[in-house]
């Protein structure tokens, strides 16, 4: 895969004064993105004495990583305090399954709607579209109905049906368009070889997709994983995920607040996407699309 | 416009081949088959559920009767909600071209080659993967006259700077703008990053040996070849506008006053904590027949009337 | 015995054994709650462990904030697959739920326990509708406490306010040494407590039932609430900057550090206070303000139990009404939660200064006001709030335009 990395444009053997504008761009806007998480990171290593204070923005005086243990284990969330680690094989067991179903979803509907021609294909991914730009609260209530008819509200199929179908109109969007960028000589090349929809799916669209399943999988790992209000409702007790041992320890309307805690918390629950985020970059290359096209 | 390579076939043969061509087509709409389903039962049948509710006088529970058009005049006089639509204007522009502009800059420069490229993007990334819950109130203690920024710099003498955003009515929801920025602008990075990849190395040595510079080709070649990730970046972060909820509720829960309310707030509000699930879903079909509006000719032009490939 | 009897002296002894291994399983109660913070966290497991001793099983599901709580709730109830007991605010958040036949009335169990005699009335009258009692009440939170420190009282030379014009005048000098006389949480919500505290202090109880109560047109008429509506406009000279936004924890650790002189709230604050190893009555105090010694305005939590027709949990919920309303378990709870219990006949001279205080004061049913979500709708408390958070955050809004506003909202809220 390494192999398929081309670099552009020549490669720089001295700091010429565009590479330095380069690095300060990039360097500045590194500084304002990670601004907040320098509070919170500082935050999270102060004890609530030191917080009160106010000094946001200064090292801890006394450094303690008690809220960072507190956190995973010890922190209250009702009548439990085993902080947020309770939920997080819930929340793999949700993201899983629910991840590889909807892009699997979004890619086959793409494929469907910029190869082939299917009628009323087209109105159909007009409405979905506006679907998305619906509050998911909206539809929350009459969903419920739904699934208690059916009789699988509140299970682990329910939420992630759940999350499928709001992921549907997103990842539709984005394997379409990214098709549509695609060359259509090579599609028409393996129609002429007698290729039929899986086939040519399987084997030449499916092997071009790379980029864009990885913008697919930050995108919905991202929303799965985050996901409260879904996971609340159609979840169910047993499979609640672990944002919502998030939010109790976050979100109080009258209790006394432990902020060391809360952002400690915040920045655990982020670690899964964030893992994903990273390592999903080795696939950030150049040259796999047409390195594909040329076989 | 795709021309499909059966188009060739000789007259003769238009009946057999129109017969192929259909069976040929039935897998792919077998494969569109439950996403109709979804969509009809699902995303229709719910915005009729939605339309039909904002006629009622429901409060907690939904109920059916018909009160006509007077949850619109409620809506039409409430100064939230008209102060919600407004706001919504501002954020959306400025944040949408925001997003675009900062995306493209960043997925440029990391472009270039740069050492690091990995750290980089995972920085500008990470805020997407954070709960809003409590990245708010990172931002809100920075913004805040009395804690972050202002204080930081009058503490290093300049007595007379001001900063005051957040707490400012008439400021406020740019403040709003700055953290949706912080928030979004990664994810519109890895998009383009991604269409940027895909994009024929060919095409790069011909530039290179034409001796186009490197700007250049950016602006003239490449952006016009990264239209449809343009498009879906535009898409995604248009519909993060009209959702825009989770960053009011952490910074500024609409404040100071109304002045950083938005809709999906009204409608979130009025549906769960104020029990008025008519006036709730009144603002929610209007949201919904804004953005009918506003996308209808483009959705219709782009993707319902040219049967085939968009652009 | 024929074949013919012995199956259905089988089935009837497999129904035995069913049914009664069902019951011991039954006395499972699943508790919907949004109590998750450490400090509510001891109280509700006061609750849950005094059901575990008297048999029961407790299934706990906490969901934090009052507005995911309840909605959580209300689907689970609606979607047929409701908790055995599940939280709501004293008041009419749950009418509906009433209306449609969705809880269990629980007439008998009141007028068993004398709820009446023991409870504040307009406490009881809060549970009841249509003559009959639908909802347990755990606690009395007063909601309309000053808290002050002590020691940043004491250097300035002030004394405590005992009035609202006082106040403003403690504010100045408060202001003159430097230091934030009223410290706020800037979100509606704790804008909209402290116009009820100058409301009720300033107004009086029965200004306070016209308008949050009566919607009555010619109170927000009256000279009397533009004199309130006034001072509630001053007082904005009295907060900083950053008070806009701000959490009400943090607008806490303001007067904790010394920082700030006052702040209204609950006297679930005092939570933020004890986190900080403050006691009350010495390095902060509690204090009503306004004419009379001031009225204390109450509200607090309930339970609903969602109808059933399962034995089992016929039981289950007939025990936790009686572990909720336990002398003992009421006194232990309240002192973690920091509300006062809702049994007016316990001891409460082991709790704190301020709890005691609250105690003392409603012992004078002339000094109990309800709270506005026990009279009020949710709808017309939230088009209150609108206006009252405009009002608060522009310093050019006349008092009139703001009354003008008030009326409108009255008219138009369902």
């Amino acid at each position: 895969m390494t192999a398929a990395i081309e670099p552009q444009g020549r490669r720089p053997r001295r700091l010429t004064a565009g590479r330095i504008g380069v690095y300060m761009f990039l360097v500045t806007a590194a500084l304002f993105f990670l601004l907040p998480l320098w509070i919170m990171v500082m935050t999270s290593l102060k004890p609530m004495e030191e917080i009160r204070l106010g000094n946001i923005l200064s090292l801890p005086a006394a450094m303690t990583f008690d809220a960072w243990s507190k956190a995973w284990s010890s922190a209250c969330t009702g009548l439990e305090c085993n902080g947020i680690s309770v939920g997080f094989w819930n929340s793999v067991r949700i993201l899983i399954p629910s991840v590889i179903l909807s892009i699997i979803a979004g890619a086959i509907n793409g494929y469907a709607l910029s190869f082939w021609r299917v009628k009323g294909a087209n109105v159909l991914f007009g409405v979905l579209l506006l679907g998305a730009f619906i509050p998911y609260q909206v539809f929350l209530y009459p969903l419920v109905r739904i699934f208690s008819l059916t009789g699988i509200y509140n299970s682990l199929l329910c939420i992630v049906l759940v999350h499928v179908i709001f992921g549907l109109p997103t990842m539709t969007l984005l394997f379409r368009n990214y098709y549509a960028g695609l060359p259509i000589e090579l599609f028409k090349a393996a129609r002429i070889d007698g290729g039929g929809f899986w086939s040519i799916f399987l084997r030449v669209i499916l092997p071009m997709s790379t980029p864009i399943l990885v913008v697919a999988t930050i995108l919905q790992v991202t929303g799965i994983w985050n996901d409260f209000i879904f996971g609340l409702t159609f979840a169910g007790r047993e499979n609640l995920p672990m944002t919502v041992q998030l939010n109790n320890i976050v979100h109080s309307t009258q209790g006394e607040r432990a902020y060391n805690v809360d952002m400690a918390a915040t920045m655990l629950a982020a670690l899964v996407p964030l893992v994903i985020y990273f390592v999903s970059g080795r696939w950030f290359v150049r040259g796999i699309a047409a390195g594909a096209v040329k076989g | 416009m795709a021309t499909l390579p059966i188009r060739a076939s000789s007259i003769g043969a238009a009946d057999t081949g129109a017969r192929r061509r259909i069976r040929a087509r039935l897998p792919a709409a077998f494969a569109l088959l439950p996403t109709a389903l979804i969509v009809l039962v699902v995303y229709i049948g719910c915005m009729i559920w939605t339309v039909r509710l904002s006629f009622t006088s429901s409060t907690l529970l939904p109920k059916f009767d018909w009160v006509g058009m007077a949850q619109y005049n409620r809506l039409f006089l409430n100064d939230r909600f008209l102060t919600s639509a407004e706001n919504i204007v501002i954020f959306g522009v400025l944040f949408i071209s925001g997003c675009l502009i900062i995306g493209f800059l960043m997925a440029v420069f990391i472009d270039q080659n740069v050492r690091g490229e990995g750290l980089f993007r995972t920085v500008f990334l990470y805020p997407y993967s954070m709960s809003f819950v409590v990245t708010g109130v990172a931002w809100q203690w920075f913004l805040n006259p009395g804690l972050g920024l202002q204080k930081l710099v009058r503490d290093m003498g300049f007595e007379s700077f001001t900063f005051d955003w957040l707490v400012n009515q008439k400021m406020a929801i740019y403040t709003i703008v700055i953290a949706g920025l912080w928030h979004g602008a990664g994810l519109t990075m890895a998009i383009l990053l991604a269409g940027l990849r895909g994009v024929d190395a060919d095409l790069w040595k011909a530039a290179k040996v034409d001796g186009i510079p490197t700007w250049r080709v950016y602006t003239s070649v490449i952006l016009p070849l990264l239209r449809p990730m343009v498009i879906t970046a535009t898409v995604l972060l248009a519909t993060g506008v009209v959702k825009l909820y989770d960053l009011v509720v952490a910074m500024t829960l609409g404040g100071p006053g109304i002045a950083t309310e938005v809709p999906a707030k009204f409608v979130m509000d009025h549906l769960f904590e104020r029990n008025n699930i008519a006036l709730g879903t009144a603002a929610a079909t209007i949201m919904l027949i804004t953005v009918v509006i506003v996308l209808a000719p483009w959705v219709y032009a782009r993707y319902v009337r040219p049967q085939g490939r968009p652009a | 015995m024929s074949l013919k009897t012995r199956v259905s002296a089988y089935t009837l002894s497999i129904a035995l054994v069913w049914s009664s291994g069902a019951f011991a399983q039954q006395m499972k109660a699943e508790v919907l709650h949004w109590w998750t913070s450490a400090g509510e966290s001891a109280a509700v497991r006061v609750f849950a462990d005094q059901f575990t001793k008297s048999g029961g099983t407790w299934v706990d599901n906490a969901i934090a904030g009052g507005v995911n709580a309840r909605a959580a709730g209300v689907n689970r109830i609606v979607g047929g697959n409701p908790p055995t007991m599940t939280q709501f605010n004293t008041g009419k958040q749950f009418d509906e739920l009433v209306d449609a036949d969705l809880l269990r009335d629980l007439d008998a169990q009141a007028k068993a326990g004398k709820w009446s005699e023991i409870m504040p009335k307009l406490i009881v009258d809060a549970v009841t509708r249509e003559g009959k009692v639908y909802a347990v009440p755990v606690n009395i939170h007063g909601q309309n406490w000053m808290f002050y420190n002590t020691k940043v009282f004491a250097d300035a030379g002030v004394e405590p306010p005992k009035t609202f014009p006082e106040l403003l005048q403690a504010g100045e000098k408060l202001k003159a040494k430097g230091i934030i006389p009223l410290a706020l949480g800037g979100q509606p919500t704790w804008e909209r407590n402290l116009f009820n505290a100058v409301l009720v202090g300033h107004g009086g109880p029965d200004l306070f039932r016209k308008i949050n109560g009566a919607r009555d047109q010619s109170a927000a008429k009256s000279p009397q609430f533009k004199e309130v509506v006034e001072i509630y406009g001053k007082m904005r000279g009295l907060v900083d900057q950053g008070s806009p936004g701000r959490n009400w924890n943090d607008a806490a650790s303001l007067v904790i550090t010394g920082k700030a002189g006052m702040h209204f709230n609950g006297d679930w604050a005092k939570g933020e206070f004890i986190a900080a190893g403050q006691t009350a009555g010495k390095e902060y105090g509690c204090a009503l303000v306004g004419a009379s010694g001031g009225k204390l305005i109450i509200g607090g939590d309930v339970f609903v139990f969602p109808a059933t027709k399962d034995k089992g949990q016929l039981a289950t919920q007939d025990k936790l009404v009686e572990v909720l309303l336990d002398p003992t378990t009421q006194l232990e709870f309240n002192k973690k939660k920091g509300s006062i219990p809702v049994r007016m006949d316990v001891d409460v001279s082991s709790m704190d200064a301020c709890a005691q205080k609250s105690s003392a004061v409603l012992k004078d049913s002339a000094n109990q006001v309800e709270a506005q979500e026990l009279i009020s709708t949710p709808n017309f408390t939230g088009a209150m709030q609108d206006a009252i958070t405009q009002y608060w955050n522009n310093p050019n809004m006349t008092a009139d335009t703001f009354i003008e506003k008030v009326s409108a909202a009255m008219r138009d809220a369902s």
